[in-house]
C-alpha cells in the first residue's frame, strides 16, 4: 500500500494563548490520531528556523532557513498508508491540526 | 521513528492542576513580582507537551516532566535576564534544586500545598480590586485561561485580560509578597480568601445554562480552594462550614440538570443521584465546624444544606428546622434571596397561603420582584391555592424574568 507524509504547518504563536485545559484536550486529540490504524508514525521538528544550504558559486553555504521570516512553519509529520491522494485526503480530513488552523501538505512517499 | 505508547491517558483537569502547581511554585521561587514569568514557563511547558506527547507518547511521570520542563524555561528566562545582577545565581541553583522535585511524590505534596496556599492569599489580598482577586485566584491558582474564566463569568476575553493585569500592577506597586499573614491579620485575610472563595462557588452554583460544564469547574475549584485553607493550621470553625456548605450542595449537581440540561429543583431532584462521598465530607467539615460558639452565614447554610442531604426523600425533610435556619440566615444577612427561600420553607411549614403573604410583601423590591426565580415561587405557590390563571401569568413572567440575582 503507498505511503504518504502529511507535513503539518501552523504559526506557533497561536498556541500562547491556548488554555493548560485545552492544551491537554490537545494533546490527547493529536494523540489519538497518531493511534489510527493507517497510521505508520509521527514526528516532530524542532521549532527554529532550522538552515537552508545551497551553493554559492562553487561552494555550498547554509543560510538561516526558510522559517526565520514567515509566520507558518512546519512543525511536524504524521505518515499513513493510503491506497491513493484521494483515500489520503480524505482519511485527514478530520485531523485535528485543521480544526486548530494548522494547514497540512499531503505527500506521497516513493520507494518505501 | 517512536510509535507511541499506549499509556497515553492523561488524569482529567491534569494540566489545569499542574498549572496551578507549576505557577505556585515559580512565583514562590521568583518572587510575585514575576509572577508573568513563571506563567509563561507553566505555558512553555505545555506546549513542549503537546510538541512530544503526540509521537513519542506520554511520559511515565508526566506531572514531574511538566514540572521540570517549566523550572528549565524559567532558569534560561533568568539567565537572560539582565537586571538580576548577582541576585541571578542563586535564583538559578534554587530552581534547579526545586526542578527535580516529583509533584506525584507524597513528601512533597505538602511544599506544594503551602506554595498554593501563600499563592491565594496573594491573589485575595484587599490591595488587589475585588473583581481582580477571583479571576487571579483562578488564572494563578486555578490554571484557568483568560477565555475559561470570561466564559464562566459572562464576561468578554478583553474584560478578564484588564482584571488580571490591574490585579498583577497592584502587587507590583504595592509590593505584595507571599509571606503568610500572622497573628490578628491572619484571621482578617482569611475572611477574604473565603469571601473569595464563596463568591466563585456561588457563581458556578447559580448556573443557568446547565450544560455549561465551566461553572461546574468553578463549584469544584472552589470546593478544592476550601479544602485547602481548611486541612492546614490555620483552619477555623468558619472555613470547615464553607468546605461543609460548598461539599453538600456540589453533592446535588448531579441531579440538578435533566438529560436536556435543564435544571430541576430541589422538590424534583432525585436524591439517589446525590454524591455520597461528598455528603460524607460534607457532614465531616460540618462536625468540625461547630467547635467554637461562632454561628455565621455559612454556618446556617451549612444546616441547611445537611438538613437536605440527611432526608432520604423530599417528605422526610425536616422542614421546621430548615425554617429556623433560614430564620437565622436572613437574620445574619438580610439577603433577598434568603428571604426569598424562607418563604417557600413557610409554604412547606404553614401552608401556601401564609407563604404567600410574605412573597408578596418581599415584592416591594423592586430587582427581585423580576427575578424569574421570584416569579417561579409566587406562581408555584398560587398553584398550590388554585388560584391557576394567575399561576399562569406568574410563570409566564418567570420566561421573561431576570435570571441574574438581584
Amino acid at each position: 500500500m503507498p505511503q504518504y507524509i502529511l507535513l503539518l504547518y501552523d504559526d506557533p504563536s497561536s498556541w500562547r494563548n491556548i488554555s493548560p485545559e485545552e492544551m491537554q484536550k490537545a494533546i490527547e486529540k493529536y494523540t489519538a490520531w497518531s493511534k489510527k490504524p493507517f497510521t505508520r508514525g509521527s514526528q516532530r521538528l524542532a521549532e527554529d528556523p532550522g538552515r537552508v544550504i545551497r551553493m554559492q558559486g562553487n561552494q555550498p553555504r547554509a543560510t538561516d532557513g526558510p522559517y526565520s521570516e514567515t509566520k507558518e512553519v512546519l512543525g511536524g509529520y504524521y505518515v499513513i498508508e493510503a491506497a491513493n491522494y484521494d483515500e489520503a485526503v480524505k482519511l485527514s480530513l478530520d485531523h485535528p491540526h485543521l480544526a486548530y488552523g494548522g494547514t497540512i501538505e499531503v505527500r506521497q512517499f516513493f520507494g518505501m | 521513528m517512536n510509535a507511541p505508547t499506549e499509556s497515553g491517558v492523561l488524569l482529567e483537569h491534569l494540566f489545569r492542576r499542574q498549572a496551578g502547581r507549576i505557577v505556585g511554585r515559580l512565583a514562590r521561587l521568583l518572587g510575585p513580582a514575576r509572577l508573568d514569568l513563571a506563567e509563561e514557563a507553566a505555558q512553555e511547558a505545555m506546549l513542549k507537551a503537546l510538541q512530544a506527547w503526540p509521537h513519542q507518547g506520554v511520559p511515565d511521570n508526566a506531572e514531574a516532566w511538566l514540572f521540570r520542563v517549566a523550572h528549565n524555561a524559567a532558569i534560561d528566562a533568568i539567565r537572560r535576564d539582565r537586571v538580576l545582577g548577582e541576585k541571578k545565581d542563586a535564583i538559578v541553583a534554587e530552581l534547579t534544586h526545586s526542578s527535580t522535585i516529583d509533584p506525584a511524590d507524597p513528601d512533597f505534596e505538602e511544599q506544594l500545598r503551602d506554595d498554593e496556599l501563600r499563592m491565594i492569599f496573594m491573589c485575595c489580598h484587599p490591595e488587589i480590586p475585588r473583581d481582580s482577586r477571583i479571576a487571579l485566584s483562578l488564572k494563578a491558582v486555578g490554571g484557568f485561561g483568560v477565555r475559561e474564566i470570561a466564559r464562566a463569568f459572562l464576561a468578554d476575553d478583553a474584560t478578564i485580560a484588564q482584571r488580571l493585569v490591574r490585579a498583577k500592577r497592584q502587587i507590583l506597586n504595592r509590593h505584595l509578597t507571599l509571606d503568610m499573614p500572622r497573628g490578628p491579620e491572619l484571621r482578617c485575610r482569611l475572611d477574604a480568601v473565603m469571601e473569595v472563595i464563596y463568591f466563585m462557588f456561588n457563581e458556578g452554583y447559580a448556573a443557568h445554562e446547565g450544560e455549561d460544564l465551566i461553572r461546574q469547574d468553578l463549584c469544584l475549584e472552589a470546593l478544592r480552594l476550601g479544602r485547602l485553607i481548611a486541612s492546614g493550621s490555620i483552619a477555623t470553625p468558619r472555613a470547615h462550614a464553607l468546605v461543609a456548605l460548598m461539599a453538600l450542595q456540589t453533592a446535588r449537581l448531579p441531579a440538578r440538570v435533566d438529560e436536556a440540561g435543564d435544571l430541576i429543583l430541589l422538590d424534583d431532584q432525585d436524591r439517589s443521584r446525590w454524591d455520597q462521598q461528598l455528603i460524607a465530607l460534607g457532614f465531616c467539615h460540618f462536625d468540625r465546624s461547630m467547635a467554637g460558639d461562632e454561628v455565621t452565614e455559612y454556618h446556617a447554610q451549612a444546616a441547611i444544606a445537611a438538613t437536605h442531604a440527611r432526608a432520604p426523600n423530599l417528605q422526610s425533610v425536616d422542614w421546621p428546622v430548615v425554617l429556623e435556619l433560614y430564620d437565622q440566615l436572613l437574620e445574619i444577612t438580610g439577603s433577598p434571596i434568603v428571604a426569598l427561600n424562607r418563604a417557600v420553607a413557610i409554604g412547606k411549614v404553614r401552608g401556601p397561603a401564609e407563604a404567600l403573604a410574605i412573597v408578596d410583601k418581599l415584592a416591594v423590591d423592586p430587582k427581585l420582584r423580576q427575578y424569574y426565580l421570584f416569579l417561579a415561587v409566587r406562581g408555584h405557590l398560587l398553584l398550590q391555592l388554585n388560584r391557576r390563571s394567575e399561576a399562569a401569568v406568574c410563570f409566564r413572567e418567570a420566561l421573561e424574568g431576570r435570571c441574574s440575582e438581584p
